[in-house]
């Protein structure tokens, strides 16, 4: 009879899986992404430990820039922890939540931090999930500090509690296009992946290139596609002088390969969504992507201050290159710190009418808030200040 | 809207098509024989390319090995691939639709869709969430430039592996033994196992046949790409079903019919101007209709025995397939061959008319428009097909009629 | 086994209403608890979020489990019912509609999309209905997402008004969650009436042989069409109050992994009970918050320690994964061993797991006596 049988290697079955997954378990227990951050060794009567929320994503697809938000702020939390207001010194607490990636985890991680009592948040890693938890920290008057939302319209809607130490996206997408049109592109393709980053980059780009008097033509993936035929014979045709890609490494990657063998020869270029050294691989060999050119929408690593200092303590702390937006995450931080200071008070609407005040001396140099709560470009400055990078041999260089 | 770019969207369609082929084969069998729709189909194939491509990893394949010792390891992959992945077939069938054989068919299928959950995360918790790189020092990079278009060696082996696992296939079903126990499995599984077949040895055959068939697939698809990731099939899934569906599920040559139209449709909707589109709208329902009228499986125009052929009869088709363009859609989109097999020669050549009538507005109308559907509708496109063809020809282009509507 | 037994007793004793009394005064304390401090505001927020489902769910339960039609689709009328209210409700377009109106319309939006996709699709099997749902669902969601003029594509709609019902201005989570109950609560009267009603016992004949019932006077076609039309309806009313509630929409609320997520609640709740409905909604909603917070939270601190470090982090990392693994291994289960759910309904218990009495003896052994106790409950 097979129901005997059946349940016999059902039983095999599950417990194979539950043993795999018991063994992805125990495997991957090295960093501990939400436990208590410090030791709170000091006994001295003045000391008070202060909650800070992390909202980020930590997995999902986009692990990789939370991983490296999360560790950036354990590094900026040790660095500033001990710091004064009214003879009282504060140990920062960092209280790290995930919200997958997904919007609609974004407010219950909101809501549980609002519930553990944490004075400010950074957060959220992407825009989309911003845009779903700001209202909670709106109505419960935390201030609530972006690293990585680069959304151009985010500041637009009119969140007075909300700030972003990295720079928009409109500024990014202007900056490819006029990098494009520098490189003396006529004819050129804008492809993005239907995601919320990728297309308001896209538009951005588009509004540069028309403006410098390129000829466009607009192609669209889905996240997650791997075939892009259809579009690489379209581009083909088009015959370009450059393809601005701006989404993520992944699709990035298979596009590049595929206009590769398809024999387009063009100037691939894209956004801070490509810049991850694993394109070459993921394009078939670095040899398909060779000479890409990238950009960075916060401002240049290389120009920074402090930020060889920050990379080698990010090495020394995990093991890994910075990845992006750690530091921004890193300043974050500080001007959370610096606005309590010069607000003598760790009450959350003291810090978000401060944080707009704030002069604060952090790895990117030194951080001011506009009004509207983006990060105040020195000088007004514009386009120059978003770094470039090219894809040399497997690893992106800093050209200028 | 050069000759170049179209070939160029036709190879790439009809390479991709044949990708969709491959997959659509395990669909159409296993429906063929149970009448389940195996959704975890989508997941094995992922599963074979993971194979594959964890295998050449591990083998430590580079630039530097030698060609044999790489036809070697691409042998070897393969073989791996293959005999893990018919055996998770045929574990899955095992566990979870063997003891719903007596069930309803939704049952079978919640299970069946419960069991590409459980696959598609536990791909995920054993090999993470990031893709898996294929070695690059496996794949043939050559190619052949035709008429500026460009055909890599690697395409023409796809195609030409789909069609020859096709015939090979197409040998098993029709040839042998096994081919035999499937087909009459298929017709009435209670009276096939009265007459001495093992049904149950037969349908694991068919699982284990349709995963072997995936398992390749997803190789290819590793070799194509460069890498998979573990959702990757799911949605190639969901696109060769559709494949099976219009091809007419549960027939072989359907299913490859359905998956190359599938991939040209795809090729040609985001990339071809609105004028070549109608062009290629009237040709399909030239096409669709001689199908449907005179090749209709089993059917012959006119076939009808001279006694029915009375007067009235003849009226009643005639004021029934007046021949006006709506009567022609219709009667192409819906299930009516069973009536079209009354029709005289003289009335499908009326409806003809109607579709003729029906091409020339289309042509009139966009002739000349060089606009393109923008590229984001792409799989609006094809599930747009599958929800069409389910919802109007269920049976699909070279499929029975669909007999029972339970 | 006597502690069973008196278990077993106290549920099969006790009249009906006790149960509703107590489920309802349950829910209707529960945001009084977090106005009080005693729950977090986090649990409020769940539960919330638990109603949203608890209504996908009892909709969707006419349809898969009274009429025995699978719809994997679903979310996409939950997607039609939400971007209604953000459209009309939101500064994108500068609409800002009444609330009654809104939610008449999101709910007539979809009945008419559930509409047009039964009319063709509902003469085919079951299964093809399956695969057209689907892809009418993604069809859904990439159609919001490429509909750049008006939903503003998959930036999303920020900045939903919240609703205003005659005065009362709702924008906290309590306030939401009685808003909700009372959806709920209409909702399932009404669903309950028409299952007990002609119509009822009609689809439960559809689900039961098709062919049997069509010749006992049941018109499969109306029948089957209204349930989808219900259902859908009731899946608008929950996306147009969901979008109130989040106050941002954007087109990944909606993936098809939420669909399988719903068929999931109903299938491990019993297929056409729904009062199986609303458990499977509320376990599979708020266990894995349950599981979380016991080994990252309350353990620790219960323990005064860390709790297996590694196991924790896993749980942080990979806890989605896991969950989806678990609800993927939990519908092959109870398909194959417990097909009426874990609440069943009285026609399907009487019906399965007759043809095999080793298995029914085993499944009786599933959860101490619930099903002797459900048996009061439906009667």
């Amino acid at each position: 009879m097979w129901q005997g049988n059946t349940r016999k290697i059902l039983a095999l079955v599950l417990a194979l899986s539950l043993a795999i997954s018991m063994f992805g378990l125990v495997g991957c227990g090295d960093d501990d992404a939400d436990s208590e951050e410090t030791d709170s060794t000091g006994t001295e009567s003045t000391m008070e430990t202060i909650k800070i929320g992390v909202h980020t994503s930590l997995t999902g697809g986009l692990a990789d820039y939370g991983f490296a938000a999360a560790e950036g702020l354990k590094l900026a939390a040790e660095d500033f922890s001990g710091f004064e207001i009214d003879g009282v010194t504060y140990e920062i607490e960092l209280i790290i939540k995930d919200d997958k990636g997904e919007p609609a985890e974004s407010p219950v991680v909101a809501q549980q931090l609002v519930d553990e009592g944490v004075v400010a948040v950074i957060g959220a890693l992407t825009s989309g999930n911003t845009n779903a938890a700001a209202p909670i920290y709106q109505t419960a008057g935390i201030p609530l500090v972006s690293g990585s939302a680069t959304r151009p319209d985010l500041t637009e809607l009119g969140f007075e509690n909300f700030f972003r130490t990295c720079l928009r996206d409109d500024l990014q997408g202007q900056a490819i296009g006029e990098w494009a049109i520098e490189l003396g592109s006529e004819k050129v393709v804008v492809m993005d992946d239907r995601g919320d980053y990728s297309v308001a980059l896209g538009d951005e780009v588009i509004k540069a290139l028309e403006a410098g008097g390129a000829e466009v033509l607009r192609q669209e993936g889905q996240e997650g596609d791997v075939d892009f035929s259809a579009q690489v014979n379209n581009i083909k045709a088009f015959a370009p002088d450059a393809v601005i890609f701006t989404g993520y490494h992944r699709e990035a990657g298979l596009l590049f390969k595929q206009l590769t063998e398809a024999g387009v020869e063009a100037q691939f270029m894209g956004g801070d969504g490509i810049k991850s050294n694993d394109i070459g691989d993921e394009a078939g060999g670095a040899a398909n992507v060779e000479g890409t050119l990238s950009t960075f929408g916060g401002f240049a690593q290389e120009n920074m201050p402090g930020y060889t200092a920050f990379a080698d303590a990010f090495m020394e702390a995990t093991g890994k290159d910075a990845g992006p937006y750690a530091e921004n995450n890193y300043d974050a931080l500080g001007a959370v710190v610096a606005a309590m200071e010069l607000a003598g008070s760790t009450d959350g609407a003291d810090i978000i009418s401060s944080l707009s005040e704030i002069n604060y001396d952090g790895v990117q140099g030194a951080l001011t808030f506009d009004s509207m709560g983006d990060v105040a470009v020195p000088g007004g400055g514009g386009t120059e200040l978003i770094p470039r990078f090219e894809y040399k041999s497997g690893v992106w260089e800093f050209m200028n | 809207m050069t000759f170049e770019h179209v070939l160029g969207l036709t190879v790439s369609g009809l390479t991709v098509g044949m990708i969709y082929a491959l997959i659509a084969l395990g669909y159409t069998m296993v429906y063929g024989v149970l009448q389940l729709i195996n959704f975890a189909h989508g997941e094995v194939f992922t599963v074979g390319g993971y194979i594959a491509a964890t295998t050449l990893i591990y083998s430590g394949v580079d630039a530097s090995t030698p060609l044999m010792a790489k036809i070697g390891y691409f042998a070897l992959a393969l073989i791996i691939s293959i005999v893990l992945t018919s055996f998770l077939g045929w574990l899955i069938e095992r566990i979870a639709y063997r003891p719903l054989r007596k069930q309803s068919r939704i049952t079978a299928l919640l299970s069946a869709i419960g069991m590409s959950i459980v696959l598609q995360n536990l791909l995920v918790i054993i090999f993470g969430p990031e893709p898996v790189i294929m070695p690059t020092a496996i794949v043939p990079t050559g190619f052949v430039e035709v008429m500026g278009v460009r055909i890599r060696y690697l395409q023409i082996i796809i195609i030409g592996t789909s069609l020859l696992l096709m015939g090979i296939l197409a040998w098993i079903v029709k040839g042998t033994r096994m081919g035999k126990a499937m087909r009459a499995t298929s017709q009435d599984m209670e009276a096939a196992e009265m007459m001495g077949i093992e049904t149950n040895l037969t349908i694991s055959f068919t699982f284990i046949v349709g995963s072997a068939l995936a398992s390749i697939g997803g190789f290819l698809v590793a070799m194509y790409y460069g890498s998979l990731q573990y959702d990757t099939g799911f949605l190639y899934g969901l696109k060769a079903f559709t494949a099976a569906v219009l091809g007419g599920i549960g027939n072989i040559y359907g299913a490859v019919v359905g998956s190359l139209i599938l991939g040209l449709a795809e090729n040609w909707g985001v990339g071809l101007s609105l004028g070549l589109l109608a062009w290629l709208f009237v040709f399909g329902l030239v096409i669709g209709l001689y199908i449907q009228v005179v090749r209709a499986p089993g059917q012959r125009v006119g076939h009808i025995a001279d006694e029915f052929r009375t007067p009235e009869y003849e009226r009643l088709v005639r004021r029934q397939y007046q021949f006006t363009p709506v009567v022609a859609v219709k009667t192409l989109l819906s299930e009516r061959t069973d009536a079209l097999v009354h029709l005289s020669a003289k009335h499908a050549m009326r409806l003809m008319a109607g579709n003729i009538m029906l091409a020339a507005f289309a042509i009139v109308f966009f002739m000349n428009s060089e606009v393109q559907f923008a590229s984001k509708w792409q799989h609006v496109i094809s599930f747009g097909v599958l929800m069409a063809i389910l919802m109007f020809r269920p049976s699909g282009i070279l499929g029975d009629n669909i007999q029972e509507k339970v | 086994m006597a502690v069973r037994e008196r278990i077993g007793n106290m549920f099969r004793r006790a009249p009906r209403w006790t149960f509703i009394v107590t489920a309802l005064a349950l829910a209707l304390i529960f945001p009084l608890l977090e106005q009080y401090g005693i729950i977090e505001t986090l649990w409020l927020r769940l539960g919330t979020r638990t109603l949203v489902y608890v209504l996908l769910a009892v909709g969707l339960n006419l349809v898969l489990g009274e009429t025995g039609l699978l719809h994997l689709g679903y979310v996409a009328f939950f997607a039609v019912g939400a971007y209604t209210t953000a459209i009309l409700s939101s500064p994108r377009l500068g609409y800002h509609w009444n609330f009654w109106v809104i939610i008449a319309l999101a709910m007539f939006l979809s009945m008419l999309f559930g509409f047009l996709i039964g009319m063709p699709t509902l003469r085919l099997r079951g299964d093809y209905l399956a695969i057209v749902t689907l892809a009418f669902g993604e069809i859904t969601r990439m159609t919001f997402n490429n509909w750049e003029p008006v939903t503003n594509g998959p930036g999303g709609i920020p900045g939903i008004y919240p609703p205003n019902l005659f005065g009362w201005v709702v924008d906290k989570p309590g306030e939401f969650f009685y808003l909700l109950l009372a959806a709920v609560i209409v909702v399932v009267w009404l669903l309950n009436n028409l299952k007990a009603s002609r119509i009822g016992r009609a689809w439960n004949a559809l689900r039961e042989d098709e062919i049997a019932s069509h010749h006992s006077g049941v018109r499969p076609m109306q029948a089957k069409l209204l349930a989808v039309v219900l259902s859908s309806g009731v899946a608008g009313l929950a996306g147009a109050i969901f979008a109130y509630y989040q106050q941002f929409i954007n087109p990944t609320y909606f993936l098809f992994m939420q669909s399988t997520i719903v068929v999931c609640m109903v299938v491990l709740g019993g297929m056409g009970s729904i009062p199986g409905a609303i458990m499977g909604a509320v376990v599979l909603d708020t266990t894995p918050e349950l599981i979380r917070q016991t080994f990252t939270k309350w353990l620790p601190n219960a323990v005064g320690q860390d709790f297996l470090p590694g196991f924790q982090t896993a749980l942080q990392q990979d806890f989605d994964r896991y969950r989806m693994l678990i609800f993927g291994i939990a519908i092959v289960l109870m398909v194959i061993f417990r097909p009426e759910g874990l609440l069943p309904n009285k026609l399907w218990r009487r019906q399965s797991h007759t043809e095999d009495p080793r298995e029914q003896a085993n499944t009786r052994q599933h959860l101490f006596d619930v099903e002797e106790g459900t048996q009061d409950l439906e009667a």
